[in-house]
């Protein structure tokens, strides 16, 4: 027989119980409303009652959390950056994509694969920012429209020691790479997994050798047997360069003295470079045969459970202030108008060799080949 | 069995069994599922013999699985037999066994990602080793000795972690062995070669099994040796794995996740198997 003690001191937690979940869906309720009617005035007193924002955000973590403090401080949101992979992001912002209320309020992603999805489908409109014109919502003839917003802009090329290399014999065409690799075995490493820097080189070396338009997504065999050339070519000169193992890797042994030149991201080579953790005299340039650049950008899924703070947040983010803050302590290339960009580690005419990633599904194609015919081939 | 009966055996079994079969058999039968294009994580999904057609037809699919199997058995090997000797040494009692012993079970404790970035940093071009190498004048220069195509580094490092596993087993089941039954096989003639081979592995057959069975497991499945010391020319099973879910190909990662389960499952029998067999043998040569 039950205590019935036990039973009295149970019985009235279930009530508070029930008077709690209440409130929560209440509170859920009422965040969850649209934002487009109010204020944003009205936006940001919400917001500072939601009080906590949650951003989805795939790389540089730690260094992201700390670069937050400034929105913290400002707005007395807590803003938290959980651990976790592009896919896994992404996996997640699907899979839950069917809850009316889901974890994510501000989510990142590469703005290219913004082009994937069908944004109405899982992202609200960003229509309740205050109207700026000069913040960046296309890159690369991506359109993120009322949805998305570029806070990010990254530029893939090649980090190079000028101990060994000096500018003026810097490889800018594939033929250049060749010439470089025979003349110095072992001095010239990419990665093709675990990051875009290695797979922006050699996919741009493909898309120069095939004469492909890479802007075309479509993978039939015939646009596939054109990259053969391509293929060739690496395979001719395969003893004289390196794969290495990651974007990360390629700088490292470039600091290391190990390469001399390695293909890695602009952002990436300015955190590591301002925080001491690779030589600083390293420099980076981008090959005028073009390499991959381009952006991330945000956006606020549908079932974002703190809207309105998920707005102020992505207005704070795509801010001039803030993007002239990414420029000085990450490299970025800004996503402002009225930014300032004298951080940049090119100079704005190397700009102009900038091109799009490859289009889907021919890129996905062009990997698991590139792996087949090069890769397996060592 | 009366009918009461057959109702009343299961439901006692439910709570142990059904445990098991719940929580394992779902993660089996998602994963089959998933690698004939049901239970897709976006939803929907229609049984397909596709996401296998296409998997088996891949190189770098084969190549996985050659590898892995390589990296399994070499790693469940070297680590059992370099955990013999070290297991009859520490078998009698000696001032500092413990400590050594204890040392020797350290990589234990060691996560293997630390082991494998702590191992990188010791061969990197600039690293300990190559420096050591140059200043006792046996190289000229540095060599590049990170992410070696013969996968040197991995199966270092996988008998590394491994030996003290085996080591921790056979410790026990050589001290179980009598000092009289080796005391009568040396009286009886028998050299120390003899008396291992037709004493102590006939007498910790069992053991060694084990040890081999699930060094082998785990070595089958190595992810994070292989990403940060493998070998850059192929991949391991669980590397393929992620790289598709990594593409958005869930179904064949699926498949190289059942691929995984199948070998697992089939190279543990075959090394029970072999050891069995030869176990027979043993005592009679």
């Amino acid at each position: 027989m039950p205590n019935p003690a036990t039973v009295r001191r149970g019985t009235p937690r279930t009530p508070l119980l029930v008077l709690f979940a209440l409130v929560f869906l209440l509170l859920s309720s009422a965040f969850a409303q649209d934002l487009s009617d109010m204020s944003w005035d009205d936006i940001v007193t919400q917001a500072k009652a939601e009080g906590e924002v949650t951003w989805y955000v795939w790389y540089l973590q730690d260094d992201l959390r700390r670069a937050v403090r400034a929105f913290e401080e400002e707005y007395g949101i807590r803003v938290r950056i959980p651990e976790g992979t592009m896919a896994g992001n992404a996996d997640k912002l699907f899979a839950e994509s069917g809850r009316s209320v889901g974890d994510i309020d501000v989510f990142a992603w590469g703005f290219d694969l913004y082009a994937t999805v069908e944004l109405p489908a899982l992202f609200q409109p960003l229509t309740m920012l205050p109207v700026d014109d000069d913040r960046v919502n296309v890159i690369n003839d991506v359109d993120g429209g009322e949805y998305v917003l570029a806070y990010w802009g990254n530029q893939s090329g090649i980090v190079y020691d000028p101990e060994h290399v000096a500018e003026a014999d810097l490889p800018q065409h594939p033929e250049d790479f060749a010439a470089f690799w025979n003349a110095n075995p072992g001095r010239f490493g990419f990665n093709y997994e675990s990051g875009g820097s290695g797979p922006s080189f050699y996919q741009n070396v493909l898309r120069v050798l095939s004469g492909l338009d890479f802007s075309d997504g479509s993978a039939d065999s015939e646009r596939l047997a054109a990259l053969r050339p391509g293929f060739d070519f690496f395979n001719a000169s395969a003893a004289q360069y390196v794969i290495t193992t990651s974007n990360a890797d390629n700088i490292i042994r470039v600091s290391d003295r190990e390469l001399w030149l390695a293909p890695a991201w602009e952002d990436h080579l300015a955190g590591l470079q301002s925080r001491g953790e690779v030589r600083p005299e390293l420099k980076f340039y981008i090959p005028q045969m073009g390499m991959n650049g381009g952006g991330n950008g945000v956006a606020i899924p549908n079932n974002a459970p703190r809207p309105a703070a998920a707005a102020v947040f992505v207005n704070w983010l795509t801010s001039a202030e803030t993007q002239t803050m990414f420029n000085r302590d990450f490299g970025t290339a800004p996503m402002h108008a009225l930014a300032d960009d004298t951080f940049a580690l090119v100079p704005i005419e190397q700009r102009a060799f900038q091109v799009a990633a490859a289009a889907q599904p021919f890129r996905d194609q062009m990997v698991a080949a590139f792996i087949d015919e090069v890769i397996l081939e060592r | 069995m009366t009918r009461r009966r057959w109702f009343v055996v299961p439901l006692l079994l439910a709570p142990g069994l059904g445990l098991i079969l719940a929580l394992v058999g779902s993660v089996v039968v998602i994963a089959i599922g998933q690698s004939f294009g049901l239970f897709s994580i976006f939803g929907g999904g229609a049984f397909s013999l596709e996401p296998w057609s296409e998997t088996l037809d891949r190189r770098v699919y084969w190549r996985s699985v050659r590898y892995s199997l390589q990296v399994g058995v070499v790693s469940a090997f070297a680590s059992v037999a370099l955990a013999y000797p070290l297991a009859l040494w520490l078998r009698k009692p000696f001032q500092g066994a413990a400590f050594i012993g204890a040392v020797l079970k350290a990589p234990l404790l060691v996560h293997g990602l630390v082991a494998a970035f702590l191992y990188v940093n010791v061969i990197s071009y600039h690293g300990i080793f190559n420096q050591f190498m140059q200043a006792i004048g046996v190289w000229d220069g540095p060599r590049r000795l990170q992410n070696d195509p013969g996968a040197v580094g991995v199966y270092i490092l996988q008998t590394w972690k491994n030996m003290p596993f085996a080591l921790l087993l056979l410790t026990g089941a050589v001290r179980s062995i009598s000092d009289d039954v080796l005391d009568a096989a040396r009286d009886l003639g028998a050299g120390t070669w003899a008396r291992f081979r037709r004493i102590v592995l006939p007498l910790t057959t069992s053991v060694m099994q084990a040890a081999l069975v699930i060094i082998y497991i785990g070595a089958l499945a190595d992810f994070s040796f292989q990403v940060i010391a493998g070998p850059i020319n192929r991949m391991s099973l669980s590397q393929l794995m992620v790289f598709f879910k990594d593409r958005g190909d869930w179904h064949a990662a699926a498949v190289v996740g059942v691929t995984l389960m199948v070998l697992a499952l089939a190279g543990a029998a075959v090394l029970t198997l072999f050891i069995q067999l030869i176990g027979r043998g043993w005592p009679r040569r």
